[in-house]
């Protein structure tokens, strides 16, 4: 199915090694941080991170490859990415196979003494990952790689981060800890209101129906229950008896909303709407798309993580009042930053 | 048979001049074919005897000369036009019987949205009669023998009742029996006071088959009567050298000249 | 044989057809538990009436020899809607205008390219479908870091998602399956003889670039709707698969034409309904399995032409011919 892609990223590839290859002859000598501490990230939520845990420390430059908007499994390392990948000190990725056309790229790379870190690596660690999918005939029994909807799962991901960026460079080990430390108290407070929120929604009716199995993690830290129309990859193509499956679920369990992604086609939700509509029943869209492989744009409330998970969390709970549930808003805490926008907090449902 | 200044003209060609690449395919001919000739064009491999055709019938572009028939240009004229393609232009394993070729003939005529009824079946099945093709109307064109191809092409034309009829290497490997065949059925045409003009490979038989003949180089060599134009000179210079083994007809006044290689254009690829 | 003893033979195929599917219908509702809800409906509809347009106008494609042209045209589309993406954003009415736009210069490049150079009409296909191809992809990799990109699920055009057809869909395919069937009524004596003998044709006054084009517009139209169900890569399977069945079994060109809408609404509809069998059978390359399939039994088996006929009766032949000559010289 995915030989398209795989012939043209083996073709990428292939000249990343080469170009890498010739790197290697060019320069032997490893970066030391007192020249500028280059950092790739690869998603929106580790270019996110890096940002916070490196506030206030000089010479430090982040590059991130994809932006808002861009679904990361299907996401093909261009030439300037590779370059930029090269030049790293390190290069921070999401992991467990979410940049899936990354693979060999990081391989490579690995061969190359280029610090490369999975942000889910600390989770995996300490046997929070949610595993038993099947992305493909070889690839059985894969973990699912949201790990960064549960909040609690990035505060591990934000103190190994840390923990790393100090041993990489010593010198600035303090501020790292310092940011991670108060990002930290942000993280519980976040999850603290997300819990209040999430759990007022009547139990029998914590549903998130979605276009792909992004929300395991979201589900598994608020007690929710998590249906989609495609796996935990977008790459697959949605088969007729997902779609009718999902129509059955939503109908049979009465459910009032379904989501649709900001990194990924509506159609499929739109043919579950069909379906449920053609049964006799109906099922409203949420009043915004959720985020699920990436995060907003920059400067916007959803363009950072505390941010992006709030802004989900505000979808979710107004789409459920605007469906006639009745659900509380808790109050912000104001020691996660961003603040919510306005439009958020009052929503006019008619729209 | 001699033509006379009463006999019109049915076909005029002047200063016609085709091009491929660069180079001329036909250049400069003229010609004026009285009605009612059995006319062969002969000419050596690329010498534009087809391409000469296909300029004339509006198939190719021309790039300059015009091209008359009883004094019409092509648009106005088709109807008296009929054309018989080479058997090698068509995929023979179309899906479609004998009869539906032939009504093919006939589509012109009905124009936009008509569809070809009883009638029109009738006229086919006469044409095939007059080409021996009469109980062969339901058979698959895949089914036939080249020599079967060709004659359902000629029907084909014949259908068309035209005044004038273009024929592209009628007798290409063609069996003995057919080509009796094909020209007796030219013959008649001719004695019906319709003229034909054919592009012919075989020289042997030009003398016995035709009453008029064109002899073509990429330029115009000689056009007229077969016993006046078909002499072992004329031959000689639009072959670009001796033609051997030919037999030509009684010797007239000007054959005492000595055989000249004629080097013309040299011909731009194979195949006109 | 009779002409009416080879109807009779593809009236038998069109009744076996649809008795298969009649069965086909029965068994997976009773034995692998498909329902047969909307979206169902919706798809296997929707891939049926694909399948009858394709079917029809992909029998001129094959008998004019330009199987490949569907292959181009459907390559051809993708830097379209890259364009169109680029342009107007998600909106899925610009995407296919663009990739319409897109094929057409397409396939007018390879008619420029056959016209003008000594390229062979194989070749220049071969040129316009890898480079407009690899235009589409490089523009998709350009476009994949944009916002929004992957909300218009632009990757989808590569490889379809059929499940995601609305009744909408289904709708246009109809009114396109419409026009081009009373194009075909109408015009049916030019297609015919434009596609046998395009030069007669053009002899005898008929316009034969208009009724070409007239064609190309028909078949770039009837690929532009399929691809959001078969996708670039396999339309050409769609196209060329029905026609080439339906070529075994008769040697009419009007019974061709049904024989290969049979095909295709076969092959669409049930390769649709067994892509709903199980949760991880994409619906576009399983319609073109089954059609594949139809080619496969056509090919062994119709009389006539069939392979395993061709067999039995040399082996027949054989054996009648043998016996006079066994003891002789």
């Amino acid at each position: 199915m995915n030989r398209v892609y795989t012939l043209v990223h083996r073709g990428l590839c292939f000249v990343a090694l080469l170009s890498i290859g010739a790197a290697i002859v060019q320069a032997q000598e490893t970066v030391t941080p007192s020249d500028s501490f280059n950092i790739v990230a690869t998603t929106t939520q580790a270019a996110d991170i890096a940002h916070i845990l490196t506030d206030g420390v000089d010479g430090i430059t982040i590059t991130g490859l994809m932006g808002a908007g861009v679904d990361p499994h299907l996401y093909k390392p261009t030439e300037s990415d590779i370059a930029a990948m090269n030049d790293a000190d390190m290069i921070i990725y999401s992991g467990l196979h979410l940049e899936g056309q990354f693979d060999e790229v990081f391989q490579a790379l690995g061969e190359q003494n280029i610090q490369i870190y999975a942000l889910s690596k600390p989770v995996k660690d300490a046997g929070y990952a949610i595993g038993g999918f099947t992305l493909s005939a070889e690839l059985t029994n894969v973990d699912d790689p949201h790990f960064w909807f549960d909040p609690r799962n990035w505060e591990l991901t934000t103190q190994d981060l840390a923990d790393a960026f100090s041993a990489i460079d010593p010198d600035h080990a303090d501020s790292y800890q310092a940011n991670a430390e108060a990002y930290s108290a942000q993280l519980q407070a976040l999850y603290a209101w997300a819990q209040a929120g999430m759990i007022s929604v009547p139990e029998g009716q914590r549903y998130l129906v979605t276009s792909h199995d992004a929300f395991q993690y979201f589900g598994a830290a608020f007690g929710w229950q998590m249906t989609a129309i495609q796996g935990i990859s977008t790459a697959a193509e949605a088969g007729v008896g997902d779609v009718q499956g999902v129509v059955d679920f939503v109908i049979d369990n009465d459910i009032p909303v379904m989501f649709i992604e900001s990194s990924v086609s509506p159609a499929t939700i739109n043919a579950v709407q069909a379906g449920v509509a053609a049964a006799g029943a109906t099922v409203r869209l949420g009043i915004l798309p959720l985020y699920s492989d990436a995060m907003g744009n920059p400067g916007t409330f959803g363009g950072t993580y505390t941010g992006m998970i709030a802004e989900n969390v505000y979808i979710i709970l107004q789409s459920y009042r605007c469906a006639g549930v009745a659900v509380t808003l808790p109050d912000w805490d104001t020691l996660v930053q961003p603040e919510p926008t306005a439009e958020l907090l009052a929503v006019d449902c008619a729209s | 048979m001699t033509k006379n200044n009463a006999t019109p003209i049915a076909f005029t060609v002047s200063d016609l001049t085709v091009a491929y690449d660069g180079k001329p395919a036909v250049w400069d001919a003229d010609l004026a074919v009285p009605e009612g000739v059995l006319m062969a064009i002969v000419g050596p491999n690329g010498a534009g005897k087809s391409t000469l055709i296909k300029a004339a019938l509006n198939l190719i572009p021309r790039a300059a000369g015009t091209v008359r028939f009883y004094g019409k240009t092509y648009e106005q004229a088709r109807d008296l036009v009929g054309y018989v393609p080479q058997r090698g232009s068509v995929d023979w394993d179309f899906p479609t019987s004998v009869i539906d070729v032939v009504t093919m003939g006939l589509y012109g005529k009905l124009g936009w949205f008509r569809r070809p009824g009883k009638r029109e079946r009738a006229l086919a099945l006469q044409a095939l009669e007059q080409v021996g093709l009469g109980d062969f109307a339901d058979r698959q064109i895949s089914q036939l023998s080249g020599g079967q191809q060709q004659r359902t092409f000629l029907a084909r034309a014949l259908v068309q009742d035209a005044r004038i009829y273009f024929m592209d290497e009628p007798f290409a490997a063609v069996d003995a029996v057919t080509e009796r065949a094909i020209v007796a059925i030219l013959s008649e045409l001719r004695s019906r006071g319709k003229t034909v003009i054919v592009v012919h490979h075989d020289l042997q038989t030009v003398p016995e088959y035709f009453d008029w003949v064109t002899l073509l180089n990429i330029e115009v060599i000689a056009s007229g009567p077969t016993r006046e134009v078909f002499t072992q000179d004329l031959l000689n210079k639009t072959y670009g050298g001796r033609v051997a083994g030919l037999q030509a007809p009684a010797p007239s006044d000007d054959s005492a000249e000595s055989p000249a290689a004629y080097t013309g254009y040299a011909p731009a690829r194979a195949g006109s | 044989m009779t002409t009416l003893g080879r109807d009779q033979r593809v009236i038998g195929v069109i009744a076996v057809l649809a008795l298969v599917a009649i069965l086909f219908i029965g068994v997976s509702q009773t034995a692998w538990g498909i329902q047969y809800d909307y979206t169902l409906r919706t798809v296997a509809l929707g891939g049926a009436l694909l399948g009858v347009l394709t079917g029809v106008l992909g029998c001129f494609a094959v008998l004019r020899r330009e199987s490949l042209i569907g292959d181009a045209i459907s390559h051809a589309a993708l830097p379209g809607v890259g364009v169109a993406f680029l342009v107007a954003g998600r909106d899925l009415g610009a995407l296919l205008i663009g990739a319409g736009v897109a094929s057409w210069l397409g396939v007018q490049c390879v008619n420029a390219i056959t016209r003008t150079t000594r390229l062979k009409q194989d070749t220049a296909l071969g040129i316009v479908l890898a480079a407009w191809f690899a235009a589409g992809i490089a523009l998709l990799a350009y476009i994949q870091s944009t916002p929004n990109a992957s909300q218009a699920g632009l990757d989808k055009f590569i490889f379809g998602q059929a499940a995601a057809m609305l009744e909408s869909d289904v709708r246009l395919i109809a009114a396109a399956g419409g026009v081009a069937l009373v194009m075909i009524v109408l015009f049916w004596k030019e297609f015919k003889l434009v596609t046998f003998d395009p030069e007669f044709a053009q002899a005898n006054g008929f316009r034969v670039r208009f009724i070409t084009a007239l064609l190309s517009t028909l078949i770039v139209l009837a690929i532009i709707l399929g691809l959001q169900v078969a996708g670039v890569i396999l339309m050409v399977g769609m196209l060329i698969a029905p026609a080439t069945a339906a070529r075994q079994w008769t040697d009419r060109l009007d019974v061709m034409l049904v024989l290969s809408a049979a095909c295709g609404a076969f092959a669409g509809g049930i390769g649709a309904i067994i892509s709903a069998v199980s949760t991880n059978v994409p619906t576009g390359p399983m319609i073109i399995v089954v059609a594949s399939i139809l080619v496969a039994l056509s090919i062994a088996f119709a009389p006539g032409r069939g392979f395993v006929w061709t067999l039995l009766r040399k082996r027949a032949d054989r054996r009648r011919f043998a016996v006079p000559t066994i003891g002789g010289a």
